[in-house]
């Protein structure tokens, strides 16, 4: 379990980190392509440029790899933002929860169009999106009361009016059809996106990248000079993310842990729907949020960990003092136990010369006899 | 029919002198320290359950491995009790229960410095488990001593402290784990063990013939009983690696019903959320049935304990003890048609009226078939052959849910099990009570008539034996002596 942190480099670190073997494939691999063109150009160049080359042919490999985290079934150019024109095979799935559905599209065809239809009586929908794509929103609703021929449909973004959504909508076969084509590219796009009939109905859908379930609320507890794991999972029926991303804030200020800032203190391992953060030696100071964040193309999902470190003092405070409470307790039971028998002692040894229990209630006895016999008789 | 009750051996020359039940006074205090006790005993293995998650985290452990820290503390508590009756014989309950807590202390303590899992297992299960069986046999023990008239009251009260205490011990294992993690946890929960300290302080001896203190008493009188004392003092400790036991039916027919009670006991409790979850009952709301049940065993136990006090019951121990099995187990069988919440709310308060009977019970008619003489080593050897049943039971439940893959049958095998149980108890103590009145009777024809009235006094309790006056007592002693070899033979 103890991750071996001692990287002579940012670039070795590439090496030891996480699944050992897999892991280095990929950047040895980008490292071998890199390598190969530039030594193709280092012949044909003159030899006084060899030595800034060969710093480039140093420093090239090392920011691809520190910059990515080690995740070997990623392909190597990720983009995280892409145009709606992104030429992707299309895989659709559909989650179990009822009330979100997941549209779960690994790359969708350049124009392509994915319709989403509410209707009846859930009132909002969960989308959940993994890549940038239009997205076709439909409402339909069945009308209320009066049904009037044709009502004022529009569509809100976030609260805010989407421009030019006011649309008349039909009555048609007893139903009201508001439908709007969206086109989701990035996460500025993502958000709440409810249709109004009229003043009198709404509904909404949710888009977002999937969203993590289950959100520690407790704090990982530990204590200092300890190595801690803390995990980020994401739920394995939905789609796996790019890569994870790890931040503490200070205050308000996001910073993005990662092995190459501080190779003796962390290591993220990224094993596809989990991450794991260790944090070798902690202190009071590493206390608070750790942010993770599953990164897909259109957003990354984040949610936090809290790490709280103590020092042993503060278990021992009231261990300590409920060992004294009960030295306290023992001893007065003892000594008084002792004062009474001292005091009957004296008693027996004085003119009463009969036979004494321990017990000092003898005279009590005679009378629980006969209650007792009495209780015996059935 | 008579209700001939303690077919037991009359006390040993030396308990002759030794003094008569207190039935109050200083024994509520030794009550109380029983229920600390024996609380910690029953309700430390399951309320550790609670920083099972985050140790296996910590650890790296499978969910089976840590469970194991539960199972062989459990396992050793029980397991112990030969070890525990010989220390009580010889010291008394104070030292063994200070001793007993001192050792669950330092179990937690140590653990929670631990780092490995085999390391857990040496210190919650084994040193801790020796602990708990230490507070539980002695506790026993000192009712046994402290107790005649009030005495199922008495146990009912002291077990009681099982419940009370995991209802106590769940929410503060909650929230130390959220504020000192399980390592903190662990730490302060070894402070509060030695709060068992406390409660053997408490168990203030009474005078024993084994015990030193009361063996050099100022009296001069005393003195000759003395020397007599000290030899069979010795002598009982040897009997009590014996298994003479064997030889008493009494014995015998508790004990397999007793285990038959053991076998299907746990695996309901264990079992009762997965199956409320599996009817669709959400996890909260399932959890909360455990909660109910232990909340109901608290106030039964106690109020068990009275209701055998009684003067209609009390002779008829025995009789509610299987009866009370019986209700168990017929619970246990109409569960499977508890299929709503409501019902199974209804469930969970049955069971744990009849868990709790049963528990208030089980103790009490075991000192009532034993004596206060015999009961410590009896005690000792029915845990020991109960930790069989005890560990067999929930796995084997398990097995057949997996096999059939519905929790009907668990209950219907634990249902089964337990109501057999308690219809053997009752039809052979009827048998067994029966056999011993005849035989009892026909011994009468031969004694005269101050004898004859002695006896039945005695054959129908051991107290009226005790709380004659010594001359008359060893002249029974004497006379009785061979009848009563005859009976338990």
């Amino acid at each position: 379990m103890q991750g071996d942190l001692t990287a002579a480099s940012p670039c070795i670190q590439g090496r030891r980190g996480g699944r050992g073997g897999e892991t280095m494939q990929q950047p040895h691999r980008r490292r071998d392509r890199l390598t190969q063109r530039t030594e193709e150009r280092t012949t044909m160049t003159a030899a006084w440029r060899q030595l800034p080359v060969l710093i480039l042919l140093i420093l090239a490999p090392c920011r691809t790899v520190s910059s990515k985290s080690v995740d070997p079934t990623t392909q190597p150019l990720v983009s995280i933002a892409s145009q709606p024109t992104d030429t992707r095979s299309v895989v659709l799935q559909e989650s179990v929860d009822q009330t979100t559905q997941t549209l779960v599209s690994i790359g969708p065809q350049p124009t392509d169009t994915r319709t989403f239809v509410l209707k009846g009586d859930t009132t909002f929908k969960n989308v959940e999106l993994l890549n940038p794509v239009n997205l076709s929103l439909e409402c339909v609703w069945t009308g209320s009361q009066n049904k009037q021929p044709s009502i004022t449909g529009y569509w809100r973004k976030d609260g805010a009016e989407v421009q030019d959504s006011r649309v008349t909508v039909n009555l048609k076969e007893q139903q009201y059809n508001l439908t709007k084509v969206f086109s989701i590219a990035s996460e500025e796009n993502l958000g709440n996106y409810t249709c109004v009939f009229g003043n009198e109905f709404e509904m909404y859908f949710i888009l977002g990248a999937p969203q993590m379930g289950e959100i520690r609320d407790k704090p990982i507890v530990s204590y200092v000079g300890d190595l801690v794991v803390l995990i980020c999972k994401m739920d394995e029926k939905k789609p796996k993310p790019n890569t994870w991303t790890w931040y503490k804030f200070n205050g308000t200020d996001r910073e993005e842990i990662s092995a190459a800032t501080d190779p003796h203190r962390y290591l993220t391992i990224n094993d596809g729907w989990k991450t794991k953060l260790k944090v070798k030696n902690v202190s009071e100071a590493d206390s608070g949020l750790y942010h993770c964040g599953a990164v897909y193309n259109i957003s990354t999902s984040m949610t936090h960990v809290e790490l709280k470190v103590i020092t042993i003092m503060e278990p021992l405070k009231p261990f300590i003092s409920i060992l004294i409470e009960v030295i306290i307790l023992v001893a007065a039971i003892l000594i008084y136990e002792r004062s009474r028998s001292k005091k009957k002692e004296a008693e027996a040894n004085g003119p009463n010369a009969e036979p004494k229990n321990a017990q000092p209630q003898t005279e009590d006895n005679g009378g629980e006899e006969s209650s007792s016999v009495r209780q015996r008789k059935a | 029919m008579s209700y001939t009750l303690d077919r037991k051996m009359p006390p040993a020359p030396a308990d002759v002198s030794g003094p008569k039940p207190l039935d109050g006074g200083w024994g509520w205090m030794v009550v109380f320290g029983a229920h600390i006790s024996i609380g910690f005993a029953y309700s430390t293995p399951k309320a550790l359950s609670i920083f099972f998650k985050e140790i296996q985290e910590d650890l790296g452990a499978s969910y089976s491995e840590i469970a194991w820290i539960s199972s062989i503390m459990l396992a050793v508590m029980y397991a112990g009790g030969p070890v525990s009756s010989m220390l009580v014989s010889r010291f008394g309950s104070r030292p063994v229960v200070m001793m007993g807590g001192l050792m669950c202390g330092v179990s937690m303590v140590t653990a929670s410095f631990g780092s490995s899992i085999v390391y857990l297992y040496l210190c919650i299960g084994i040193i801790g488990g020796w602990g708990l069986c230490f507070n539980l046999n002695a506790s026993l023990t000192i009712i046994s001593k402290y107790f005649l008239a009030k005495r199922p009251l008495a146990n009912g009260l002291a077990m009681a402290g099982s419940p009370v205490f995991l209802c106590f011990l769940a929410p503060v294992n909650q929230f130390l784990l959220g504020h000192y993690g399980w390592r903190g946890s662990l730490l302060i929960l070894g402070g509060m063990m030695l709060n068992c300290c406390v409660a053997g302080a408490l168990m203030r001896p009474v005078a024993q013939p084994c015990d030193p203190r009361a063996c050099a008493p100022p009296q001069e009188v005393k003195q000759t009983n003395n020397t007599k004392s000290s030899g069979s003092c010795m002598k009982n400790v040897k009997t009590f690696v014996d298994l003479s036991f064997f030889k008493d039916q009494g014995f015998i027919i508790y004990l397999v019903g007793n285990v038959m009670f053991i076998f299907g006991a746990y695996a309901p409790i264990v079992f009762l959320s997965a199956y409320a979850i599996s009817l669709g009952v959400e996890e909260y709301s399932a959890a909360y049935l455990l909660s109910i049940m232990g909340f109901v065993d608290m106030f039964v136990r106690p109020g068990t304990g009275l209701i055998a006090n009684s003067k209609w019951i009390r002779p008829r121990i025995q009789y509610l003890f299987s009866f009370a099995m019986v209700f168990n187990g017929t619970f246990h069988l109409l569960c499977p048609l508890m299929t709503t919440y409501t019902l199974l709310v209804a469930y969970a308060v049955f069971f744990g009226v009849g868990f709790g009977m049963v528990f208030a019970l089980i103790f009490e008619c075991l000192m009532d078939l034993m004596g206060s003489q015999r009961f410590p080593s009896a005690v000792g050897l029915v845990t020991i052959i109960e930790c069989f049943p005890m560990l067999l039971g929930p796995p084997a439940a398990g097995f057949l849910v997996d096999i059939f893959g519905d929790y009907k049958y668990l209950f219907f095998m634990c249902g089964g099990v337990i109501t057999t149980g308690g219809l053997f108890l009752f039809v052979m103590n009827v048998y067994n009570y029966n056999r011993l009145d005849r035989a009892s009777r026909g011994d009468d024809a031969e004694q005269n008539q101050n004898t004859t009235e002695n006896q039945e006094q005695v054959s129908s309790s051991e107290a009226q034996m005790e709380l004659m006056d010594p001359e008359a007592k060893e002249t029974n002693t004497a006379q009785l002596d061979p009848e009563d070899r005859q009976e338990t033979g």
